[in-house]
């Protein structure tokens, strides 16, 4: 599914080039469950940028789906955007100014999706959700896990084939991380999505089945989990 | 989505209520303004646009060019001019005279209604002028109602005050000057308002007493002449013909002036510096193209608040921006939810706007004496203005800010990464310059204004003006024959100081010029003004002699008086040695004795001409009365009913001197009015941006401003640093101001003849004005952010 070949990122300044990735080399398959994990200003969040082309390498390959990223046009990317990709962010990042049922809502219009499938949808996954009750309150009337839930309600309602998590837990309580945690990985069992999360916790890394370590902008292990 | 989006959208106008009233409430007003603009520029430039044949119409007129250099114009023709026309062009397809006049109307009592007397204003129009201006006939038509002598058409107005019903008008008398009976043979439908022609009472011209006169040396402006172009014919093929014509009929050697004749296109009338026009209103294009500059300046300085506002703003929104992105939204579809946004709030404001010029519709009537009456929805053009207001304003205002946004990368958004001066700090500074540049120019515009306003109310114009009435003379031989009884009468009247006849004030719409020998049989290279009055003149107004006495009484040209300026432009030196020279005047002769200081005997736009003054008691036309200021009211009621005793058949009629003179500067008046209104509106904006501005700074600077705190600086230090930036910017706008508007200053008090000297007051005072007006808000607002608990500012990161 994503193919990565010598990526390189660094910012140049006054003729000093400071790395921030070095000669990143993997691929994730269909249906992966990868944990980036890492200290601080290893790269990861670089890294999942460029995986979730918000960032451009500097040097490098990067083909998603087959598609070579670095040669997409605006238009093909937000494509992408539309029907693949789902993020989740560690602030959660919901519209403070919309519901709950209007920030699941959103992506659907950008998808164009008629008015009734998409009344059906977001009843679908709030009623998953256990969210019901919710769908009217605006995000700061819900708690963090809440809102993280809304998240990733948000992100899976357009059905996307990966989820680009950055530290998806990063601001919960470790009840709620849990909670999250396991819906990610019954997503990708059950759904067969994708997920690729940074997260600092070594914990929460076992729920995938591998995971990539980075220290100083180089992947230095790649190991699956059993 | 457009759904989602105009929810959003109000939730987010809902969230920052603050701002949002300083950006709705600011922007309402200068559309209001606009609104006004608009409403008054559309009505001064639909001046006689609704005849069909508008484009072909022209009006002779006059003018003479002197040795001297000074040109003299007039909206009339001499008499014989039209049928002259009629007889030697081929290009035309009509031609028409139309005279002005005035008398007393007298319609005869009918069942149930009592018998009417008016002094009114009267025409007598050729059929043919019905032919080119296509008035609707409610009865009769030109051909067969204005042929015959003694026939008159009356406006529907004018038909329905006089019978009851215009349907009754037909057939019935009206008399004139208490002398010849007009018969009602045609109704037309009424002047708009919008129309440069009062026309109320139109006798048939076959009727005017001089219809056949020869005289071509004498120019009335009350004689007008219209033509209609045939079609095909451009008025520049028209100079070779004029030349032959004024060869054929007007190279008369003698006279001072060289005369010429101009086609004035119809729709010029209204618009014209120049010449008059029968309905006295007039409205030059700069004075229309200044209101519209301020109109324009209006609109920019609110779309720049908006801006500033909208960019200063655009951090808080960058989360949704980059969520946005990642869920898949196109930049274009961000760019059109920020601009319906704009539109949002611009159309809220503009119906605000709406309810603001209908309250402000009435006042700015009254500014025009109440005969106009404006509305906001009387003409479809508006909806059209108001539509083409909301996109101008919403994308003038809020494209710049819709492509910050909408440019932020999604990867910085996301993380509130966005640096504080995404929006450019640079051009939004720049943007406060230019406000406040435009603010500083009106500051010093709206007091010159003032300034020369005062100076001209204030002006000594060498006579007195105050507590003098003039009262309307009627003119038949029998009338004057009870002059000297009415003088008498008058003198005995309590509160009455002073009385005069004479055929003008020294100042005064209604100008005779004429040519003069002095001292020689040949006449003077230049005319004089003249003024027909009795020995009483001087000392009802309070002119002062250099040399010499008042006339003595005479009731035929026995003596002049002259002014300073006539003997200046007879080359001589010592008023003294005018005295007792020999002048010759309409074929009177008669030693001058005396020279008056000269006295402003125009508006003070214009020059003081050379005048020269004598008695002839057939020309005295009103009787000037000096009165007690403490017994006006009684006195003038005497006066009244003196002259209804003497003068029955007449109607009394009585103005205010001052009154009068302040006539000659209603344009300015109006315009003055407006310019201190629309220049208030624009400070009042440039300073709620101002305020919204520096909230925005403070609360951005918060974490900067506790760092600060905490390293020890003092709420003064701190107020001190948060001024400094904008009172260089408000220094900087006033630096690009001054030029400017000196230019436009200058140019203004260029068309007053008597004029305050520009000084830099206004200049400094406008820089005053506007730094006071920024420290106090700069440091009402970071007091606040000064004073603001440090640990909470700096407890987040």
């Amino acid at each position: 599914m994503i193919e990565l070949k010598n990526i390189e990122k660094y910012y140049a300044n006054k003729g000093v080039k400071s790395y921030i990735l070095r000669h990143v080399t993997t691929s994730i398959k269909q249906g992966e469950f990868v944990s980036i994990m890492g200290p601080s200003g290893a790269g990861k969040s670089t890294l999942l940028n460029i995986l979730g082309m918000l960032e451009e390498p500097t040097y490098g390959e990067y083909h998603f789906m087959g598609e070579d990223v670095t040669a997409m046009k605006e238009r093909q990317r937000i494509e992408l955007y539309r029907n693949h990709i789902g993020f989740v962010f560690q602030a959660y990042h919901l519209i403070d100014e919309m519901t709950v049922a209007e920030n699941i809502e959103a992506p659907l219009l950008y998808k164009k999706i008629p008015g009734a499938e998409r009344k059906s949808r977001i009843a679908d996954i709030l009623d998953r959700f256990n969210m019901v009750a919710k769908k009217d309150l605006f995000p700061n009337q819900l708690s963090g896990g809440q809102q993280q839930l809304v998240g990733i309600a948000r992100a899976l309602v357009a059905q996307p084939s990966i989820i680009l998590a950055d530290e998806p837990t990063g601001n919960l309580q470790s009840a709620q991380a849990e909670q999250i945690m396991d819906l990610f990985k019954k997503l990708n069992q059950e759904e067969n999505i994708t997920i690729l999360q940074v997260t600092h916790s070594e914990k929460n890394a076992q729920y995938g089945n591998r995971i990539l370590t980075i220290e100083d902008g180089v992947i230095k292990e790649d190991v699956t989990v059993k | 989505m457009f759904k989602l989006n105009l929810k959003i959208a109000l939730r987010n106008l809902w969230k920052y209520k603050g701002y949002t009233a300083i950006n709705v409430f600011g922007l309402s007003i200068g559309l209001a303004s606009c609104i006004l603009i608009f409403i008054f520029v559309r009505y001064q430039t639909s001046f006689d646009q609704d005849y069909a044949n508008g484009d072909r119409i022209y009006r002779v007129v006059s003018f003479w060019k002197y040795p001297d250099g000074n040109e003299f114009f007039s909206q009339g023709v001499p008499q014989p001019l039209p049928a002259a026309v009629r007889n030697d062009f081929s290009q035309f397809e009509k031609v028409a005279a139309i005279q002005q006049s005035g008398g007393i109307i007298k319609v005869r009592a009918l069942p149930g209604k009592a018998e009417i007397k008016k002094s009114e204003q009267v025409f007598y129009a050729e059929p043919s002028f019905f032919e080119i201006f296509d008035y609707k006939w409610l009865a009769g038509n030109p051909n067969q109602s204005l042929i015959a002598p003694n026939t008159v058409v009356l406006s529907e107005k004018a038909a329905n005050n006089y019978f009851g019903d215009w349907r009754k008008a037909i057939g019935n008398t009206i008399n004139f000057d208490n002398q010849t009976d007009f018969k009602v043979t045609g109704v037309v439908k009424d002047n708009p308002q919008n129309s440069s022609f009062a026309l109320e009472i139109i006798f048939s011209y076959a009727s005017f007493s001089t219809k056949y006169s020869k005289n071509w040396g004498s120019v009335s402006s009350s004689s007008e002449c219209y033509v209609l172009l045939k079609k095909g014919i451009q008025v520049s093929d028209l100079t070779k013909p004029l030349q032959q014509f004024l060869n054929k009929y007007e190279n008369d050697k003698d006279a001072p002036g060289k005369v010429g004749h101009i086609f004035q296109p119809l729709k010029g009338i209204h618009h014209s510096d120049d010449f008059g026009n029968f309905a006295e209103k007039y409205m030059p294009y700069k004075q229309i193209i200044g209101l519209v500059i301020i109109g324009l300046f209006l609109l920019l300085t609110a779309c720049i608040n908006f801006i500033n506002l909208a960019t200063a703003q655009a951090i808080s929104r960058s989360k949704e921006v980059g969520v946005r992105k990642v869920m898949g939204s196109r930049r274009k579809q961000l760019v059109w939810q920020f601009l319906s946004e704009t539109a949002l709030i611009t159309f809220i404001a503009l119906l605000l706007a709406c309810v603001l010029s209908e309250l402000t519709l009435p006042k700015m009537e009254n500014l025009f004496g109440g005969d106009v009456s404006f509305s906001l929805f009387g003409h479809p053009i508006i909806f059209v203005f108001l539509l083409g207001l909301l996109v101008v304003v919403s994308f003038l205002a809020g494209l710049y800010p819709a492509l910050v946004m909408s440019g932020f990368s999604p990867a910085l958004a996301i993380k509130n990464k966005v640096a504080a001066n995404a929006g450019g700090i640079g051009l939004r500074k720049t943007l406060v310059v230019i406000q406040f540049a435009i603010t500083a120019i009106l500051i010093i515009g709206t007091l010159v204004v003032i300034k020369q306003m005062s100076f001209i109310r204030n002006k000594s114009l060498g006579f007195d003006t105050q507590a003098i009435s003039l009262v309307s003379l009627p003119q038949d031989s029998l009338s004057q024959l009870k002059y000297n009884g009415f003088k008498e009468r008058l003198g005995a009247v309590k509160g009455v100081k002073s009385i005069s006849f004479c055929s003008a004030a020294p100042s005064a719409n209604s100008n005779n010029e004429t040519s003069f020998t002095y001292n020689s049989s040949k006449s003077a290279d230049f005319q004089a003004n003249v003024k027909v009055v009795d020995e009483a003149y001087f000392k009802t107004f309070g002119l002062q002699f250099i040399a010499g006495r008042p006339l003595s009484k005479s009731d035929t040209i026995k003596e002049f008086v002259v002014n300073e300026t006539l003997i200046k432009k007879l080359n001589v030196k010592d008023p003294n040695e005018v005295i007792g020279k020999i002048m010759k005047i309409w074929g009177g002769t008669g030693p001058i004795v005396g020279v008056v200081k000269d006295f402003n005997n125009y508006s003070l736009h214009e020059k003081i001409a050379p005048i020269a003054i004598f008695s002839r008691k057939t020309r005295y036309t009103s009787v000037a009365i000096k009165l007690d200021v403490a017994e006006m009211g009684n006195t003038m009621k005497q006066v009244e009913s003196t002259f209804n005793t003497l003068f029955p058949d007449f109607v009394y009629e009585n103005n205010f001197f001052d009154e009068n003179l302040k006539g000659f500067y209603e344009t300015e008046q109006i315009m003055g009015t407006l310019f201190k209104v629309f220049a208030s509106v624009v400070i009042f904006i440039s300073f709620i941006g101002l305020f919204g501005l520096i909230s925005f700074v403070a609360t951005q600077r918060t974490k900067e401003i506790a760092i600060r705190k905490v390293l020890g600086a003092s709420n003064l230090e701190l107020i001190k640093m948060l001024n400094s930036s904008f009172l260089w910017m408000v220094l900087i706008a006033n630096m690009v101001a001054w030029p400017v508007a000196y230019i436009f200053v200058k140019n203004w008090l260029a068309g007053f003849e008597y004029r305050i000297d520009l000084s830099i007051w206004p200049f400094v005072f406008a820089m005053i004005i506007s730094m006071s007006i920024t420290i106090i808000t700069v440091t009402l607002r970071s007091y606040r952010a000064a004073k603001a608990n440090t640990i909470d500012a700096l407890k987040y990161e």
